[in-house]
């Protein structure tokens, strides 16, 4: 099981780093001691937060792709992407959490993840850092997080100075409960 | 796909079918009749008569043909028969053994063009009629021997024998999983295909000579081949439809019994095909519209006769290929739909203005609504109170429309337009607001260029004429939640859902093309007028829109062009 | 043998029919002349005013005069009593076979029945009208 882990993290990690080009500048992932149990994460930021998902659940990171917009889908899909001949709905993670429409620069980048057994992309402003983070830096969320954004915030991580919120996919991705069509009459 | 080369006759397959298929509903439909007489007491011996031609035709075609699961099948109803023939006291209770094998023979018989027969229906009839006769035959030697009974052992025995040493054809079950795969796969292949086409195209600005012409040639026969290719796919998952009306007779009789109704059911165009996933998800909504006609739509034989009508009703279902698209039909000659029941419903549901005076189509329209049907129609037999709403969503996920015609106490026709396949979509391009659309080509009457003046504003709503008549017209853009600018869109695309027209002004219009419809993931909801997504050959990606639902768009919804 | 060959075939089924044209377009027998009925009634009408028919293939059953009806009109009207009539059975009318025959039918044709059986009749048809 380990094994398998470790290989699940480099073939992950190869592909990151290759679409990632400005992670790979700024390099430097965060070591913590050797004994201690690691998490690896892949660090996004939206406007000056940063956000941090297991790498595990990060299947690629990708220039922002053409984007086609599709006629009354819910505010916080941006559109519909072509992943190598896969249509895959495309996040305005930023709506989903409060903030602004994303305008898209050149360090824009969707992260393409799974959940609900599905593949998603989300968009994001920037990918800065690809980490692994000791389970000691790992801490509940201060309660001003929590007040705002309990449902889909797991932890929080401080990497020195840095506050990185720690994101549960599944339920920041959990949107289907805003499109079901309303029940039938009977 | 015919691989049994040993068939001297086997190019007439679908001669077979043609020939067949009717032959095999016929002796459905007289068994239907069969059994009402033969409740009533009437031996309806000439009736019966013809039930044995039939079986006996289709034995010997398919004999011919070395279809011998059929054969066996055949051969077996008619021994059935000859049973009876010496016991008419058994008669009404076989009726339902014969129904049953009766299925079997069309659904057998519609498939036998598209290669290899499993035997295993066929079979278990077999084996249960034998049960029957071997058990009648007993109880009857008390009473009253049966003479020929050793002649039915020795038949039926080895009738089972060549059955299983006569390996028919050599067949091969696929998980059609594997089917959806290889689909999936030729799809992709089309699009780089069409990205092959589209590069060749931009290169052809620079290049010429003979190697741009080799080029191209090559690329023109891999089109040639991925097209047969398609074909021979589609073959693979096409269906006859007879194996879903196979399963009506029954259900016919059983709810008619239940709810003390006489009903005929007629079946025509069994031997029309369509792609498995269509079948596979059309028979729930044929159940509900046919239980549904029989229970509510259908009077009561007393009733009928008052009103002037034959007692035994009629149930119509029938199947027609209209160029790429199959029209269903489910039609009955009951009491029809109520007009002012529905409009008063749909007023109550607050779907139309307590003011509004919609035509007689577009209140027949509102039986679609949710809500307005169900409670209307709950039985106990359906199981669900399920309305009409659950069956057009039903035909609408499978790019179909549907639609309802009714005369007050003449009866109410249901027609319903199908594709044939939902994996290749023949498509016009189209262009609105900076996004390219397909829309299917089958539901385009017409597209032609347009000017602002030939747009007439009536009530806030958008007009124009076209072929002498006046139809609604909607801005694209507007519809799709673009941005409205309704002075560019210089062409019109008219599309048709059944009797309905509505025109679609649009930037462009790009040509057509063949598109592989991928399915939209369920976090985009479910946009009510776009029914799928395709990848273009330059990568990028284009909505299908639904036509069906833009052309029944209601006013209110259909966005006129605001001229802010 | 100068003109093409005629032959009559009396079946109910329009399959059988294509059948039979399939067999006739090739081998020895291309070139013949087939007349097609689709009944007994038909068949009789057809086989009164086409004296120069070589064989008929009659299928046992038919709506509208079956094959036995026709063979006894036949023999009650000493019709062209030289013309041979192949009756077209299934496998299970062995009694039929054999009121066929004594109806006047020169030879019976099983179903299912296979190309070569049918030429096979044929030339068994013209090697007897030779020797007589």
């Amino acid at each position: 099981m380990n094994n398998v882990k470790q290989e699940l993290k480099l073939t992950a990690r190869d592909s990151l780093l290759t679409f990632a080009d400005d992670v790979a500048q700024k390099g430097g992932a965060v070591r913590a001691e050797e004994a201690e149990p690691e998490r690896h994460l892949v660090i996004f930021g939206l406007d000056r937060e940063e956000f941090g998902i297991p790498i595990a659940r990060a299947r690629e990171i990708v220039r922002v792709p053409e984007i086609t917009r599709v006629p009354q889908a819910p505010p916080h899909i941006r559109g519909v992407m072509n992943l190598r001949g896969r249509i895959l709905p495309v996040v305005e993670i930023r709506t989903r959490f409060g903030l602004e429409r994303a305008e898209l620069t050149p360090r824009s980048r969707v992260v393409v993840v799974e959940a609900h057994g599905r593949m998603v992309g989300i968009l994001v402003d920037v990918v800065s850092q690809v980490v692994k983070i000791g389970e000691s830096a790992i801490v509940p969320p201060p309660d001003e997080v929590v007040s705002q954004r309990a449902d889909y915030v797991s932890n929080v991580a401080r990497v020195g100075p840095r506050l990185i919120i720690l994101i549960e996919l599944d339920k920041a991705l959990l949107l289907e409960n805003v499109s079901t069509p309303a029940p039938l009459l009977s | 796909m015919n691989d049994d080369a040993g068939n001297p006759f086997a190019e007439l397959l679908e001669e077979y079918v043609a020939e067949c298929a009717p032959l095999a509903e016929a002796v459905g439909d007289t068994l239907v009749t069969l059994e009402r007489r033969w409740e009533e007491g009437d031996p309806a011996d000439q009736l019966f008569g013809t039930l044995k031609g039939s079986l006996h035709t289709l034995k010997g075609n398919s004999a011919m043909m070395g279809l011998t699961a059929i054969q066996a099948l055949a051969h077996c109803m008619e021994d059935v028969c000859a049973f009876l023939g010496e016991r008419p006291d058994l008669r009404p209770s076989a009726s339902g053994l014969l129904l049953r094998g009766a299925g079997v023979l069309v659904e057998m018989v519609g498939r036998a063009a598209r290669g290899p027969l499993s035997a295993d229906r066929s079979e278990a009839f077999i084996s249960e009629a034998r049960e029957f006769i071997q058990t009648e035959s007993v109880g009857a030697e008390v009473s009253a021997p049966y003479p020929e009974r050793r002649r039915f052992e020795r038949r039926t025995g080895s009738e089972v024998g060549e059955l299983g040493a006569d390996g028919v054809v050599s067949t091969i079950r696929v998980d059609a999983r594997r089917l959806d795969g290889l689909l999936e796969t030729f799809g992709e292949t089309m699009i780089a295909g069409l990205g092959l086409r589209e590069a060749v195209r931009d290169l052809a600005v620079h290049h010429r000579g003979a190697g741009f012409t080799d080029l191209e040639h090559a690329l023109t026969s891999l089109e040639k081949t991925l097209k047969r290719l398609e074909g021979a796919l589609m073959a693979t998952r096409l269906v006859s439809i007879a194996t879903v009306f196979g399963r009506f007779n029954l259900l016919v009789r059983e709810v008619a019994n239940a709810h003390e109704k006489r009903v005929r059911l007629v079946t025509s165009g069994g031997e029309t095909q369509l792609d498995k996933t269509v079948i596979d998800r059309l028979g729930e909504p044929l159940v509900h519209l046919v239980t549904n006609a029989v229970i509510h739509g259908l009077e009561s034989p007393e009733d009928r006769e008052r009103a002037g009508k034959p007692a035994e009703a009629t149930v119509t279902l029938s199947a027609t290929q209209r160029s790429d698209r199959v029209i269903l039909t489910v039609t009955d000659d009951g009491r029809g739909l109520d007009p002012e029941r529905i409009l008063h419903k749909a007023r109550q549901l607050g779907a139309v203005a307590a003011d509004a005076t919609p035509s007689r189509e577009e209140v027949f329209a509102m039986a679609f609504l949710p809500g307005l049907s169900t409670t209307e129609r709950v039985s106990a037999l359906a199981g669900r109170g399920v309305g009409l709403d659950v069956v057009a969503n039903s035909i609408r996920t499978l790019g179909g429309s549907i639609e309802v015609a009714s005369e007050p106490g003449k009866g109410t026709k249901f027609t319903m337009s199908l594709p044939l396949t939902l994996a290749v979509l023949r498509s016009l391009l189209v262009a609105v607001d900076g996004e390219r659309y397909a829309v299917p080509l089958g539901d385009v009457a017409e597209s032609l260029r347009v000017t602002n003046e030939a747009i007439h504003e009536v009530d806030g709503h958008g007009m124009m004429f076209w072929r002498g008549q006046v139809i609604p017209v909607s801005d694209a853009a507007e519809v799709l939640g673009g941005r409205a600018a309704r002075s560019s869109r210089t062409y019109c695309v008219v599309v048709r859902s059944g009797a309905k027209r509505r025109g679609m002004l649009v930037d462009g219009l790009l040509g057509h093309q063949d598109v592989v419809v991928k399915a939209l993931d369920p976090s985009l909801g479910r946009p009510p007028t776009i029914s799928g997504a395709t990848i273009l050959g330059d990568g990028r990606i284009a909505c299908i829109l639904d036509t069906a639902r833009f052309a029944e768009l209601r006013t209110t919804e259909a966005a006129t062009p605001s001229l802010s | 043998m100068s003109a093409k060959p005629v032959f009559l075939v009396v079946d109910d089924s329009r399959l059988h029919h294509q059948m039979y044209m399939l067999v006739f377009a090739k081998g020895a027998l291309a070139g013949s002349t087939l007349l097609h009925a689709k009944n007994g009634r038909e068949g009789y009408a057809l086989f009164t005013t086409h004296p120069e028919i070589e064989m008929v293939f009659l299928d046992l059953n038919m709506p509208e005069m079956n094959g036995l009806e026709f063979l006894e009109r036949r023999r009650s009207e000493n019709l062209h009593p030289h013309i041979p009539v192949v009756l077209v059975t299934t496998e299970d009318s062995a009694e039929d076979e054999a009121r066929g025959r004594a109806a006047g039918a020169w030879e019976y044709l099983r179903k299912p029945f296979t190309p070569a059986q049918l030429t096979e009749l044929v030339e068994r048809a013209r090697a007897r009208s030779v020797r007589t």
